[in-house]
């Protein structure tokens, strides 16, 4: 078996030691440090990203929050207009029904006048015609002349009995 | 066995280029050109996908940065808060033994891993290490980390031999899973290939469709294996800093 053959170890021994020293120093000194910046550089980035997620989170978490600070301001409002609405209408229905129920006993009474009014009218018609009636029954029977005055005077002392 | 076909002549090591230093030869080889494969392969490959630096990364960096991740995780997980110093060796250590492995699944190409003496100098590094490391973080008192609390006092005589041994014995299971599993594969890849070639007719398409399939089993095991010496470093530097 060659590798059991002593003559190469040495020289293989001083290449190894040779080749695998400048590769621990050049990666020691040369390459890891490389990679371990650019690994570094990138969760720097992916920090600073993640914070200022974070940030705009909250921001948004923010602005939402406020969003619904005014529709509940919005709706309370809405709520009270309504109130506030349904309020001055239940008033102006109640000052106009108020105001109809004046209007409707105005004219109750006034039309309850009007009705003893046109009473005492036709009872003077009443009377009127019962002293012509009078004076054309007695000018026709009698050839009597009677003034109204006369007449007048005899039915008033008759009246209680016409009715 | 000739050795011209032997299933394991792909293991044999060839100078490329002959150098001698303080009597020691150590010749630049097919096994140390493999070593500078997987090295510049990382380097490059580590250092330009990561070169734009973008914050949005590109397909390659984006793997880079997954590998990255992956041994952050894994010594997070298994060590914590102090693992993180040892993340450039811990690093260091799994690309060097995933790439070398991947670089060694090219054909005609020298698997470094698959050889007991890169994977046992790889392994005696961590455990010399991480022995280190005990010493340092508990001093004397590491060697509690043979006794174990809430056995019967009789039994220590026994448990304390067997765990020191399972200690010491370490970085050989270390090395030697990877180098077995890594010379297992790229045999058994060579002795079908060979079936290929020597079966009558048409016949040779059936080992073929094999080391198809077998190639792929090879690519998994050999992330496998990166991945287990990668776990197993952090297992063990987590033993220095917790003792039992």
């Amino acid at each position: 078996m060659p590798q059991l053959n002593p003559e190469f170890f040495v020289s293989q021994l001083f290449w190894l030691a040779v080749f695998f020293t400048f590769l621990f120093v050049f990666l020691w000194r040369v390459s890891l440090p490389r990679i371990a910046t650019v690994l570094e550089k990138r969760q720097n980035k992916i920090d600073e990203n993640l914070s200022s997620a974070k940030e705009l989170q909250e921001q948004a978490m923010e602005i939402e929050k406020k969003i619904n600070d005014q529709i509940n301001k919005a709706k309370l409002e809405t709520d009270e207009k309504i109130k506030e609405t349904i309020n001055a209408l239940q008033e102006n229905v109640s000052a106009q029904l108020s105001s109809l129920d004046k209007d409707l006993e105005k004219k109750v009474s006034d039309a309850e006048k009007e009705i003893l009014k046109s009473k005492d009218d036709q009872m003077k018609n009443i009377n009127n015609e019962i002293v012509n009636i009078t004076k054309l029954t007695v000018g026709k029977i009698t050839d009597i002349e009677l003034s109204d005055n006369e007449l007048n005077k005899v039915i008033e002392t008759h009246k209680g009995n016409f009715n | 066995m000739a050795a011209k076909d032997s299933p394991l002549k792909q293991f044999e090591i060839d100078p490329i280029s002959n150098i001698e230093l303080g009597g020691y030869n150590i010749s630049f080889t097919n096994s140390s050109f493999a070593m500078l494969i997987t090295v510049l392969v990382i380097t490059l490959f580590l250092t330009l996908t990561v070169n734009t630096r973008s914050i949005i990364p590109s397909r390659m960096q984006l793997i880079s940065e997954l590998m990255y991740n992956f041994i952050a995780q894994l010594l997070s997980d298994t060590v914590g808060d102090n693992g993180k110093r040892y993340f450039p060796f811990v690093f260091s250590l799994f690309m060097f033994v995933l790439i070398g492995n991947m670089v060694g699944m090219i054909p005609y190409q020298f698997t470094f891993t698959s050889h007991i003496i890169v994977t046992f100098a790889l392994a005696a590094v961590v455990f010399i290490g991480v022995t280190i490391l005990g010493f340092i973080n508990h001093g004397i008192k590491f060697f509690t980390f043979f006794y174990i609390p809430g056995v019967p006092f009789y039994m220590h005589p026994l448990l304390i031999p067997i765990e020191v041994i399972s200690y010491l014995s370490r970085p050989i299971s270390l090395s030697v899973r990877l180098f077995a599993n890594m010379l297992a594969g790229h045999t058994l890849l060579k002795v079908f290939a060979g079936f290929v070639v020597s079966m009558p007719f048409f016949t040779g398409v059936f080992p073929l469709a094999f080391i198809v399939a077998l190639t792929g089993l090879e690519i998994l095991i050999a992330f496998l294996q990166a991945y287990v010496f990668a776990i197993l470093t952090c297992l063990y530097i987590n033993d220095a800093y917790h003792l039992h």
